[in-house]
Parts: C-alpha cells; sequence; structure tokens
C-alpha cells in the first residue's frame, strides 16, 4: 500500500483508509478475539461437568450461537459494506464489525469532524479529517472497554447493592442520553441540504416499514435487517435526487 | 452471580472463574491497547500534522456527548452477561443485536434461565459459537468481497454513499431508538432541547457547534429527570435494563 502518499489536505483518503499500521491494528484485534475464544471454550468444557453440562451440550450450545448469529452477522456486514467508501476495510472491520457499532462510531466521527469544522464524506473531508475522526471514535469507543474492565470486577463483588441506589437514574439517564443525542446529530443533519432532509426521511420510513412488517407478520428478523434496508434505501434515494438534478 | 454450589461442583467452577478473572481483563485491556495505538498512529504517526489538542478536542466533544452512556451501558448488562462473559461481551461488540440473543436462544434450548453458574456457562459457549460466524462472515463479505465490490462500483454511487451516508443511518436509528425506548415523556424533551439547540441556540451562538451534542444530552438528562412520573417510581427489571440503552446506540 502507498503510505507514501500520505497528505493531510488530500481529499484521497484511500492511502490513509489502507495504511499497513490500521491493517495490523485490525488483525491484532481478530486476533485476540479468537485467543479468548479458544481460551474460554477450553475453560467452559473443564467446568461443563459441574453444571452438569454434557460435552455434546457445551457443542450444542456453540452450535445454536452460531446459528442465531447468522442473521445478525450479514445484517452487520451490510452496515460495514455501505461504509466501506468512508473509513476504509481496516476501520469499518474493527469498529463497526466488532468492538462499537455503526450508530455510535459514524456518530462520533462525524462530531469529530465538526470539531474541524469540516463534513463527514463530502468536499471538507480530508485524510486529516479522516485521521482525528478514526482516533477520536476509537478512544471514545475504549470508555466502553475501560468501563467494562474496571467495573466487572467491582459488581461482581457489591453488584446488588449499587444498582439498588436509584432505579429511576438507571431507567431515565441512559434514555435521555441516548434520545437527546440523535436527535440533536439528526436535526445538523437536516440543516445541511434538503437532500439530507429527505434521505433521512427516507430512512426512517424504511426502518418504520420494516419494523411494521417485522411486527405484523412476525418476522424477527426483519427487526435485524432493518438498519441495512433502511441505509440501502436512503441512499438509493440521495442518489436519484442528485443524479437527476 | 454464584449459587452455593456443593463441596464437588464449586472445584470445577473456581478453576473456571481462576481462567476468566485472568485472561478475561487481559483479552479484553489487549484488545483496547490495540485499538488505542492504531487510533494515536493514525492520528499523530502518520504525518498529518494532527496537533495533541486537536485529537482532544475531538474526543472531548465525543465523551461530552456519549461518556454517560459508555458508563452505564456496561453497568446495565453485568446482571444478563454475568462476569466471565462481560470480557467476552465488551470485547466483540453488537451485544443487543447479536449476543444476547444468541446466548438466551441456546438457554432456553437447555431450560435454563439467566443468573445461574449453568447458564453462565451455557452463555459463553453461545457467545463463541456467534463469534465465529461474526467473524467468518466479516472477512468474507465485508473485507474480501465487500473491498472487491466497493472498488468495482461507479465513483459517483460512492461519492453519494459517502456524502449521504450520516442521514441514512440517523433517520433509521432515530426510529428505532424512540421506538425501543418507548418513553413518550423523555422523546418529547429531547425533540424539544434538541430544536431548541440546533434550531435557535447554534444560529444564535456559533461558537456552541462544538459541543451542542454534548449540551442537549445534558440537557435531556436534566429536564427528563425533573418532569419523569415521581408518583409510581419505575421498577427496573433486567428485561427493561437492556432495552434501554439497547438496539439504537452502542455495541
Amino acid at each position: 500500500m502507498v503510505h507514501e502518499a500520505v497528505d493531510p489536505g488530500s481529499k484521497d483518503i484511500t492511502p490513509l483508509i489502507h495504511h499497513p499500521v490500521l491493517w495490523a491494528g485490525a488483525i491484532g484485534v481478530f486476533a485476540v478475539v479468537i485467543l479468548q475464544s479458544v481460551i474460554y471454550f477450553r475453560a467452559i468444557r473443564k467446568a461443563a461437568p459441574a453444571a452438569d453440562l454434557t460435552p455434546a451440550q457445551v457443542t450444542g450450545s456453540v452450535r445454536s450461537g452460531a446459528v442465531a448469529a447468522i442473521g445478525p452477522s450479514l445484517a452487520v456486514a451490510l452496515i460495514a459494506v455501505s461504509l466501506l467508501p468512508l473509513f476504509g476495510t481496516p476501520a469499518v472491520l474493527t469498529r463497526i464489525g466488532l468492538v462499537g457499532s455503526a450508530a455510535f462510531d459514524v456518530a462520533a466521527a462525524g462530531i469529530s469532524a465538526g470539531t474541524q469544522g469540516a463534513q463527514l464524506g463530502g468536499p471538507t473531508y480530508t485524510q486529516k479529517i479522516f485521521a482525528i475522526a478514526f482516533a477520536a471514535m476509537t478512544i471514545g469507543g475504549l470508555v466502553w472497554m475501560l468501563t467494562a474492565l474496571i467495573l466487572t470486577p467491582i459488581l461482581s463483588k457489591g453488584g446488588a447493592k449499587l444498582r439498588k441506589v436509584n432505579p429511576a437514574v438507571m431507567a431515565i439517564v441512559p434514555t435521555a442520553a441516548l434520545l437527546g443525542a440523535f436527535f440533536t446529530l439528526s436535526f445538523q443533519e437536516v440543516l445541511k441540504s434538503p437532500v439530507h432532509l429527505v434521505t433521512m426521511l427516507a430512512s426512517a420510513a424504511a426502518m418504520g416499514v420494516c419494523l411494521l412488517l417485522a411486527h405484523r407478520l412476525r418476522l424477527p428478523w426483519l427487526r435485524e435487517w432493518g438498519l441495512g434496508a433502511s441505509i440501502i434505501v436512503a441512499l438509493a434515494c440521495a442518489y436519484f435526487m442528485t443524479s437527476a438534478a | 452471580m454464584s449459587n452455593k454450589p456443593s463441596a464437588d461442583t464449586s472445584e470445577g467452577f473456581s478453576a473456571f472463574d481462576r481462567t476468566t478473572s485472568f485472561w478475561g481483563p487481559i483479552t479484553l485491556g489487549l484488545g483496547l491497547l490495540i485499538s488505542l495505538a492504531a487510533a494515536l498512529y493514525a492520528a499523530f504517526g502518520t504525518g498529518l500534522g494532527v496537533t495533541p489538542l486537536e485529537l482532544i478536542t475531538a474526543v472531548g466533544a465525543v465523551l461530552a456527548t456519549f461518556g454517560i452512556i459508555a458508563v452505564i451501558e456496561p453497568v446495565s448488562y453485568f446482571p444478563i452477561l454475568g462476569r466471565s462473559a462481560m470480557y467476552q461481551a465488551f470485547l466483540i461488540g453488537n451485544i443487543a443485536n447479536k449476543l444476547l440473543p444468541a446466548a438466551i436462544v441456546a438457554q432456553a434450548n437447555l431450560g435454563e434461565k439467566p443468573g445461574t453458574r449453568r447458564a453462565e456457562l451455557i452463555a459463553g459457549s453461545a457467545i463463541i459459537g456467534a463469534v465465529l460466524v461474526h467473524i467468518t462472515t466479516l472477512i468474507l463479505l465485508v473485507g474480501v468481497l465487500g473491498t472487491w465490490l466497493v472498488g468495482m462500483l461507479p465513483a459517483p454511487l460512492i461519492a453519494t454513499a459517502r456524502t449521504y451516508i450520516l442521514p441514512a443511518i440517523f433517520g433509521a436509528v432515530l426510529l428505532q431508538s424512540v421506538l425501543a425506548m418507548k418513553s413518550r415523556r423523555t422523546t418529547i424533551v429531547a425533540v424539544v432541547v434538541a430544536a431548541a439547540i440546533v434550531f435557535l441556540a447554534v444560529p444564535l451562538a456559533p461558537s456552541l457547534t462544538y459541543f451542542a451534542t454534548a449540551l442537549a444530552v445534558i440537557l435531556t438528562i436534566a429536564i427528563s429527570w425533573f418532569a419523569r412520573v415521581k408518583t409510581a417510581p419505575p421498577t427496573v427489571t433486567h428485561a427493561e435494563e437492556t432495552s434501554a440503552p439497547d438496539a439504537a446506540a452502542t455495541n
């Protein structure tokens, strides 16, 4: 890969998004996930008799987990592919595929680009903006991992006590934080252009149809595919609007 | 989470607890360090002239918006996942849409409910199965096929995808979160606060732009808190805890 072509103002982000070091990071994260699964599998097999689980039941549980994950994995892959032009393969594989999620990482990248007065994907999206957005969404995502690392041992000791503090806090704060963040981000997009507005409405409408059909026809898989399908429908609308104009 | 196992079974479990409480944090920590290294390299190692202040500003804006959720989410998943699976879940991600359903299906197949040691082992096994499928699809469909596909698509199509990907994601995510949260009060507060900030406050004071989202998050939390139904305090069950930060947001 041509990493000597790195240039902060360049709008061709290809050399940077496929930088060998980013690839090495992605491969490293995949390797750690596989290593963890191997260690856990061996530990579970050893402890299984104590929990009245036969080896066949352990393998059976691995299999049911695998089958249950087929739909969600394909749905995540669809979303990831639609983000490839924006973030490149290594960043998408680690941030969207593993560890993070589309909604958080794209929002975080947009917020980071905003601190530079730039927008993702548009004419202001340079190599430098990608670098800042990628670094900030990754570091932001680390807080989840860090919290899990620090709080898991604490919660295992006195979890019940901590959660009893105030159930209303646990019920209201996450909901309010999430809705406040996504309504603000969405309204900011709406202001950018009429095409942005229609694209967003198309996305919401497609999601609405998916959720309604999932509910009416009892197709739970449609719920998982909702986001991927909505992105495709919305981008198709954006494409027809811009190419028609 | 312990069920006071009898003497002969406690030996098996304590070996499991030793292994996972040692290797769980190590693998999660390794994933954290590799991600951090890649992030810092992208910002400072590539010669793009990103200053520490620029990165701190960007990270600050992200954390001001999502920091609270990032702390609360692991706390709310703990009762369902249990200690050992916490280290799996927060390394792998896609918890609400993939790992939890996989774990619950596997537990149901063996007639087990979350909370017991047996359920913990079944959940761990199911997560391993889910990881195998997930990694395979990612490598084949995104890494190989997706990269090839994006290379084949015409440039204007890619440009459209790049420019309009944010509204294309946010529209669906917004609707999904509003429906998943099932909280009309908080939704109304969020809409009013966000509209006031984006359409009124920012045009009047453009310097607010960077922290508009963070400001909206703090105000929505504060107002929702004071406007909550105080007569009937909500009882938080495990199911509600998952559905709260669920679906839309993270992991």
